[in-house]
This record gives structure tokens, C-alpha cells and sequence, in this order.
């Protein structure tokens, strides 16, 4: 089994969760709102200054890159379709421009369905 | 690669953050969480809170960087010598890692430290 992390735009949440539906898979869990940031660099004297009210670094926080709102989306897979969850949520997420995220994959050593107590691929289905 | 999450005070975030700015991991995913330790969360008189609130810091750097990158946290995460609720780290296994907007999948050295 495998667990797919993906952080993504919150705009594109709606259209993934139809999208993984639509190739079988139902199942998953979201966060709310996470913040982070990627290879942009953040200036942090100025964001600290800005959010303790400082004009002067407000004024300097115009078009310095910070820390972006996405929301995680965890999906655990069997091993066959994880190749293909990947796929679908590259598919939907992509714009094609810096910001659309990043698909971690980390393998799951046990599922256990609390209601049945089902152990494995069979709780995923 | 190594999935590496510290959970910190949330007063130490920015902190923590800088550091590893500074070390070259500008890559971080920040999540507001709650929980417990083995202290069984703060006693006040006969209230006892146990949940109690702190920040959640992902990272995922390749295997090789993963001391450096641990004593990049530690060094800004601590309070104090022995001190209780400056939080944990795990590290767990990446197996595969994708950028969804070029839809590519990253090899270790695209994660490595960078210049910043």
C-alpha cells in the first residue's frame, strides 16, 4: 500500500476529489488550510514586521514571495493503482506554472478498517 | 528520500523557518495542529489541558541531508535544556516524489540544499 500526499491549490480541491471518484477511488482525507512555501524565497524580518503592523515593512511586502495557502490531500492506494493516482491528480492539478504543488509518495505498512477489523488491501476497498 | 516532520511551538515557527531558509530548504509545508505529550498535556489547578496547541512542519530532503537538516531544527526549536513541549520530530521514507506543474518526478539532487 502507499500513501499519496499532495499539497495543492485550494482552488483545484473540488475538481481533484471528482476527478480521483471518477478513476475509482473515493476515499481520502484533506486538511484545511496549510501554509508553505516552495523554492521562493521569503523574507521573514519583513513578514514579521508587517504582521506587527510596521508601515515600512508593509510597504516592502509588495513583491516579496511568502507563505501560500494550499490544502493536503491524503490518499492511501494498493500498489497497482497508486501509478495511476498519481497520474489523475497531475492531470487535474497542473497550470503549468510555479505554485501547483507537490505528490509525495510513502509506502503504508498496514490498514486496518475499525469497523470490521479487515486488515490490508482488502480494508481499502 | 526523507519525509522529515517536526511538530514545534508555534511561537518558534518563524524561527525554525529562517533556519532552514538559512541552511538552504526553503521548501516547507506548515500545518496548525493540537495534541498531547507523555506529560499528559498542562495541569492549572484541577483543569488539565490536553490539547494543546502547535504547528506542524514538513520537509522532505534526501537521505544524506537528513542530520544537517535535523540539527537545523533542533538548534532553532529549543527552549532550553530539558525543557517539556518543544516538540518531536519524525522521519519517515518518501519513495517518489512528483511537481505536478511540470508533472515531472524529482531525483534527490532537485531537493538538495540550495543557494538562497
Amino acid at each position: 500500500m502507499k500513501e499519496i500526499i499532495s499539497v495543492i491549490r485550494i482552488s483545484k480541491v473540488n475538481e481533484t476529489k471528482k476527478a480521483l471518484i471518477d478513476a475509482g477511488i473515493p476515499a481520502f482525507t484533506a486538511t484545511g488550510r496549510v501554509m508553505g512555501r516552495g523554492k521562493g524565497q521569503v523574507h521573514f524580518d519583513i513578514l514579521q514586521g508587517a504582521e506587527a503592523g510596521h508601515p515600512e515593512a508593509i510597504a516592502q511586502l509588495g513583491n516579496a514571495p511568502r507563505l501560500v495557502a494550499k490544502r493536503i490531500l491524503t490518499v492511501v492506494v494498493p500498489d497497482d493503482q497508486c501509478q495511476m493516482a498519481i497520474d489523475t491528480i497531475i492531470r487535474t492539478n497542473q497550470t503549468g506554472k510555479p505554485g501547483d504543488g507537490k505528490i509525495f509518495v510513502t509506502p503504508i505498512l498496514e490498514t486496518i478498517r475499525v469497523r470490521t477489523g479487515e486488515e490490508g488491501d482488502e480494508a481499502l476497498n | 528520500m526523507l519525509m522529515i516532520r517536526t511538530i514545534v511551538r508555534p511561537e518558534k515557527v518563524h524561527e525554525v523557518m529562517q533556519g532552514l531558509l538559512d541552511a538552504g530548504y526553503p521548501a516547507v509545508t506548515k500545518i496548525s495542529v493540537v495534541g498531547r505529550g507523555k506529560q499528559r498535556g498542562l495541569r492549572v489547578g484541577d483543569v488539565v489541558y490536553d490539547e494543546l496547541p502547535k504547528e506542524m512542519l514538513f520537509v522532505v530532503v534526501p537521505d544524506a541531508d537528513k542530520d544537517f537538516v535535523i540539527r537545523a531544527i533542533l538548534d532553532n526549536a529549543k527552549t532550553g535544556e530539558g525543557k517539556f513541549g518543544d516538540g518531536k520530530i519524525f522521519v519517515s521514507a518518501v519513495e517518489e516524489v512528483y511537481t505536478i506543474s511540470s508533472g515531472t518526478k524529482e531525483s534527490e539532487p532537485l531537493l538538495a540544499a540550495r543557494e538562497v
